[in-house]
């Protein structure tokens, strides 16, 4: 009778949430399971060929030649491996008109999904690094593509299904990470999510700036991030202070009604 | 002040009858015991990944089981808060029902940070309805309030038992590291389905005290229940996906 009730898991759980940038997972304890041969939103593994060639393009071609089929071509031929790899590599993403090819897509992917993860590799739970310094990490990871940000930050903003299905939710998950692997509070109400929309944006507008900034070694986009680090705990802290005291307020000023009332 | 209290119940029920028990431990049992420690030691099992279903699955348990505690919590307060200068002989049973909504909805609070689930992004709203519902009905009577409480747990435990029949029927992994690869359920979801067992029962404990303090005798009690109960059923859908 109630076996009739049973909901199997299957795919259509997943595609009740349309929106990529709203879907999440949750987190197993990774002691229990073998560990998982991909990283979630890329479909091959980190010593697979498609990852060798991407890191490869990203380490030796994109800091001079950008984001462009013409690096991935020159490391598919400096790895010795067939030219029709473009198209493999490119083969999670859906071609469109108005974007750049597949394959250079899944390059920048790569470059996101790989710096995430290289992020927060050495950390382990009770770690005392604060969200700043991951922060501060993190840009450091872009110095070697500075010259290209601004060609990335075109591809990313790009609004289309790349922009929602990749670069949002890939910021966003940047964002989480930061805000778990380091030593800040975690919130069990909206400011679970003002906080990562906060650190979320404090991140895109130092990488915006880092575009123009032409400080030695980056000096000063890196006071500009901290900056606005210590200006977002600020705000949060004057937010928390005034509901304190309005909370306060309010009890009290019930508490006093009450009062009269049972005087009477 | 709940937490120490349900510990300490643990503790008693897992102590031994006898006091003289642990006098009477011989050295051979002293080893036994150290071996059967190195043996679960190596053998700790490794399971296959949980597939994406299932992650999405425990994703929306936790965040409508977080949301449904604080709504509790919050109906509770209400309830509390009006109720209890007129009425003193509620008081405690209403504080002991709430406490116990309280130590749920802190472990479910620890689960989400812990798994990184998101929280429901009702939240406010949540907070806001729950303490009309808890106040609103309150303000009819105490019966009423105890017939919203009847209607929500009788909610809250078959949404649990439904939860449970998901999470011990579809949770089988494949042990990878025994020889024969053969199935078992992680040590987390054990955990999780023992949790909401525990809640459940707790809950339907509070359906019991509802009916106990007259919530049948609630005035538009139909009115009242199955009105609730259509809330509830609302509110668990879109805190599963929003």
């Amino acid at each position: 009778m109630v076996m009739s009730s049973f909901t199997p898991l299957n795919k259509s759980l997943l595609r009740t949430t349309q929106f990529k940038c709203l879907r999440r997972l949750y987190h197993p304890a990774s002691n229990e399971y073998v560990n998982p041969t991909t990283i979630s939103p890329l479909t091959y593994s980190m010593d697979s060929i498609q990852s060798k060639i991407l890191s490869h393009s990203l380490k030796e071609y994109v800091p001079t030649s950008g984001f462009n089929e013409k690096s991935i071509l020159k490391s598919i031929n400096d790895l010795g491996y067939s030219s029709s790899m473009m198209s493999v590599i490119g083969a999670s993403n859906s071609p469109s008109f108005a974007h750049s090819s597949p394959a250079v897509l899944e390059l920048i992917k790569y470059n996101l999904v790989s710096k995430r993860i290289e992020l927060t590799k050495d950390t382990n739970d009770n770690t005392t690094t604060t969200l700043k310094e991951l922060l501060l990490k993190r840009l450091e990871m872009d110095i070697p593509i500075s010259s290209q940000l601004r060609g990335l930050f075109a591809q990313l903003a790009t609004p289309g299904k790349f922009m929602f299905d990749v670069s949002l939710p890939e910021l966003f998950q940047l964002a989480d990470d930061m805000i778990f692997f380091s030593n800040e509070k975690d919130h069990h109400d909206m400011a679970w999510y003002s906080k990562r929309l906060a650190v979320s944006m404090a991140y895109v507008t130092s990488k915006m700036f880092m575009i123009q900034d032409t400080s030695n070694n980056f000096q000063m986009t890196m006071d500009f991030a901290s900056d606005k680090v210590d200006r977002v705990m600020n705000l949060g802290e004057y937010y928390n202070n005034v509901e304190e005291y309005a909370w306060f307020t309010l009890m009290n000023s019930i508490n006093l009604v009450k009062s009269q009332f049972s005087r009477m | 002040m709940l937490r120490t209290s349900l510990y300490n119940q643990s503790q008693l029920l897992s102590r031994p009858f006898s006091v003289l028990a642990p006098l009477k431990a011989t050295v051979k049992n002293g080893n036994k015991s150290v071996k059967a420690g190195k043996h679960a030691e190596a053998k700790v099992p490794k399971y296959e990944q949980l597939s994406e279903a299932q992650r999405a699955y425990l994703d929306r348990v936790i965040r409508v089981d977080q949301a449904g505690e604080l709504g509790a919590n919050y109906i509770y307060a209400g309830q509390i808060f009006v109720l209890s200068r007129k009425y003193p002989h509620l008081r405690p049973t209403l504080n002991h029902m709430r406490d116990q909504e309280i130590h749920h909805h802190n472990t479910f609070n620890a689960l989400q940070i812990k798994n990184r689930v998101r929280p429901s992004l009702l939240t406010p709203f949540w907070k806001v309805g729950a303490i009309a519902m808890g106040m609103g009905t309150a303000m009819i009577s105490p019966e009423a309030a105890m017939a919203c409480t009847e209607a929500v747990e009788t909610v809250i435990g078959g949404h649990y038992n439904a939860q449970l029949r998901v999470l011990t029927n579809q949770f089988d992994l494949e042990d990878v590291s025994s020889p024969e690869n053969k199935k078992g359920t992680p040590q987390e979801v054990k955990s999780l389905i023992d949790t909401i067992k525990l809640f459940r029962d707790q809950e339907l404990e509070h359906l019991d005290t509802a009916i106990k303090h007259d919530s049948r005798r609630a005035v538009p009690y139909k009115v009242i229940t199955e009105g609730i109960k259509g809330i509830c059923k609302i509110a668990i859908w879109s805190a599963e996906r929003i």
